[in-house]
């Protein structure tokens, strides 16, 4: 009974943020979801729908959002895995700056670090200023507008979001279990596998969690540094509202968008529920 | 040569000497335990075995091979460590059959294994289910069970009773003590515990500031003390400090403040020595001429149960403990009470006093 009334107690704690929440977030999205599904005043109707998976144009560019945003969660982790054993084994200032250095190009906003980005790809770029210096190039390589350019740029610019949540669980890791497995005859690699990967997991999921869902979404980024060359899904739906003034088809796409991303959110927490299964 | 065999092996840590030139021999089959206060180098010692802390200087050699330049997973060394270390991740089974899996041993016979061992330490019924459901004791058997299933050369077990409630700890100490010889596995036991280190080793190694102070069986390290730090350190003993006065035919008289003390031992006249007695080693009344007697004051009387312990000040102010058979009321000594005490002179222990 006494457990009961104390989560009551607690709950109105949280009736600010719910009324935040459900007057500028939930409703919008109930009639972004309702314009998604009704034509010139039937509803329901599924023209919007049917018009996006019509269209291979719709489709391709769905698939290299897909892509990229894979391309650049795989990127990040391949970065971020090692540099969160690095900040979680530091100590005192050497942590510190690898935590500030992490934390602060948050507060210094995409667009800046995208410009940044730009201005490093342009063919009289810096990298390319390099390339031609140490001969590796004769004449500029083209990288500003490429995909791989936006994923290198992405991946950079979203790698907090991966570091952090790996760092928090390489910090709980017991160094003790290494050191079990290794008197017990496992290689370095045996242990890295058998141990430190299943036990980092958690994290890993719930990075790759956060930077696929911010990648499968992004604006900014690419409409930088591909602009309309290349277009993505987030970059078609402001398309469809602002230049085609077609509501339908924004709205539809925006629902296809935020289907992706909860299921990657629910995906990845019930992951991590499982895997974290036996360690309470 | 012994069975592992660890000599002058030197430690540091920064500016501190953690292992001071360490020589270090245990034969196989033997139960020995590295007895010390933290901070003395037992674990460290433990962890350079292990091939977890490489040594500065020395060697280490087991079963012949001198292991300097083998890695961990290559020494067939086992660990149990404090907090067990158990894979969080894994089941009972797994967690045990994990070094089996390492060495590459087939499914079958590593299976086979596996339930052996389990059944050796009861834990059959677990064996299918996590590690962080299990107590500390069953997580320990667990541990014990995962180090042993590889059998390996030798098996190291740092504090592997702190974890657990004192009855339990009890149990446990005979019940590892019997499934070790057994097997006739040789084990190396680190801890700050006396009790812990009388019960399950044949040899204790008492270690001071990165030096092993004496290494012997627990029967002569309580009865004959080696040094003052082994004295203090292992069991209760009352100390005094004095002057020599006398030394004739390997006997010393010793002035101290509280009285006349003699003893069977050789120090040159007006060195300055301390004097140590085992508490159940004094007895109330006058003794005969082979004895040592004090006059003291009765300051607490402690029932132990089975025993009880006299708390008695000198003159002067020093402290002596008495500890006879019996419970309290056995004894019709109260506070405050003015007795005489006395103990055989061979029971009298010296050493040079420090400073």
């Amino acid at each position: 009974m006494t457990a009961i009334r104390r989560i009551d107690g607690f709950a109105w704690l949280a009736a600010p943020a719910l009324v935040y929440l459900g007057v500028l977030y939930a409703v919008p999205l109930a009639l972004l979801l309702f314009k998604s599904l009704s034509t010139a005043g039937t509803f329901p109707s599924f023209a919007g729908y049917a018009e996006f998976f019509g269209d291979d144009f719709h489709l391709n560019i769905l698939w290299r959002t897909l892509r990229v945003a894979l391309l650049v969660t795989g990127l990040s982790l391949l970065v971020a895995y090692p540099t969160a054993f690095v900040l979680a084994r530091a100590r005192g200032v050497v942590q510190t700056i690898i935590l500030v250095a992490m934390v602060l190009p948050l507060a210094v906003g995409v667009v800046v670090k995208t410009f940044a980005w730009s201005i490093l790809f342009r063919s009289d770029g810096l990298l390319n200023k390099m390339l031609m210096g140490l001969g590796i190039a004769d004449e500029p390589v083209r990288m500003l507008f490429t995909e791989t350019a936006l994923v290198i740029a992405a991946a950079n610019i979203f790698l907090p979001f991966m570091v952090l949540p790996i760092y928090a669980v390489v910090r709980q890791l017991d160094p003790r279990l290494v050191e079990a497995a290794a008197t017990l005859g496992a290689t370095p690699l045996h242990a890295f596998f058998r141990v430190v990967v299943p036990l980092t997991l958690p994290g890993v999921v719930a990075g790759a969690a956060f930077v696929f869902s911010m990648a499968v979404s992004m604006y900014v980024i690419p409409s930088l540094i591909v602009g309309e060359r290349s277009q993505t899904m987030a970059m078609l739906i402001a398309r469809s509202y602002l230049f085609l003034r077609d509501e339908q088809l924004g709205s539809s796409m925006s629902a296809i968008l935020l289907v992706i991303a909860v299921a990657v959110v629910l995906g990845s927490s019930a992951l991590i529920r499982r895997l974290g299964g036996g360690r309470t | 040569m012994a069975h592992l065999q660890v000599s002058g092996v030197v430690k540091r840590f920064g500016k501190q000497t953690v292992v001071d030139g360490l020589d270090f021999a245990v034969e196989r089959g033997e139960l020995v335990s590295l007895l010390g206060p933290s901070g003395c180098g037992k674990t460290t010692l433990l962890r350079m075995i292990a091939g977890l802390v490489h040594a500065d200087e020395g060697g280490i050699a087991l079963a012949g091979r001198e292991l300097a330049s083998v890695p961990s997973h290559r020494r067939n060394v086992s660990v149990v460590f404090q907090s067990y270390a158990l894979f969080p991740h894994l089941s009972v089974r797994e967690n045990v059959a994990f070094g089996l899996r390492a060495r590459g041993v087939i499914a079958s016979e590593a299976a086979a294994r596996v339930d052996d061992v389990l059944a050796l330490v009861r834990m059959q019924a677990f064996a299918d289910g996590a590690v962080t459901q299990l107590s500390g004791g069953q997580q320990q058997r667990v541990a014990v069970a995962r180090a042993l299933v590889v059998q390996p050369d030798l098996l190291l077990l740092d504090e592997p009773f702190s974890a657990l409630d004192r009855k339990l700890r009890e149990t446990m100490q005979i019940e590892l003590k019997s499934l070790l010889k057994a097997r006739g596995m040789t084990a190396v036991f680190v801890t700050h515990d006396q009790d812990e280190a009388l019960t399950v080793s044949d040899r204790i190694a008492v270690m001071n500031a990165g030096r092993i102070e004496q290494f012997t069986d627990p029967g002569t390290l309580y009865a004959k003390p080696a040094t003052a730090f082994a004295l203090d350190f292992v069991g209760l003993s009352t100390r005094l400090t004095g002057q020599v006065t006398q030394f004739e035919s390997g006997r010393i008289t010793v002035a101290t403040a509280t009285g006349e003390l003699r003893a069977n031992a050789s120090f040159t006249r007006g060195s300055k020595v301390l004097l140590g007695v085992r508490p159940e080693r004094i007895r109330i009344g006058a003794g005969g001429t082979e004895d040592n007697t004090l006059q003291v004051a009765i300051t607490d009387v402690v029932p132990l149960g089975a025993r009880t312990h006299l708390y008695a000040r000198a003159a002067d102010g020093d402290r002596l403990l008495c500890e006879l058979p019996g419970t309290a009321d056995m004894t019709e000594t109260r506070p405050g009470d003015m007795v005489t005490l006395h103990w055989p002179m061979s029971d009298t222990l010296v050493y040079p006093a420090t400073v």
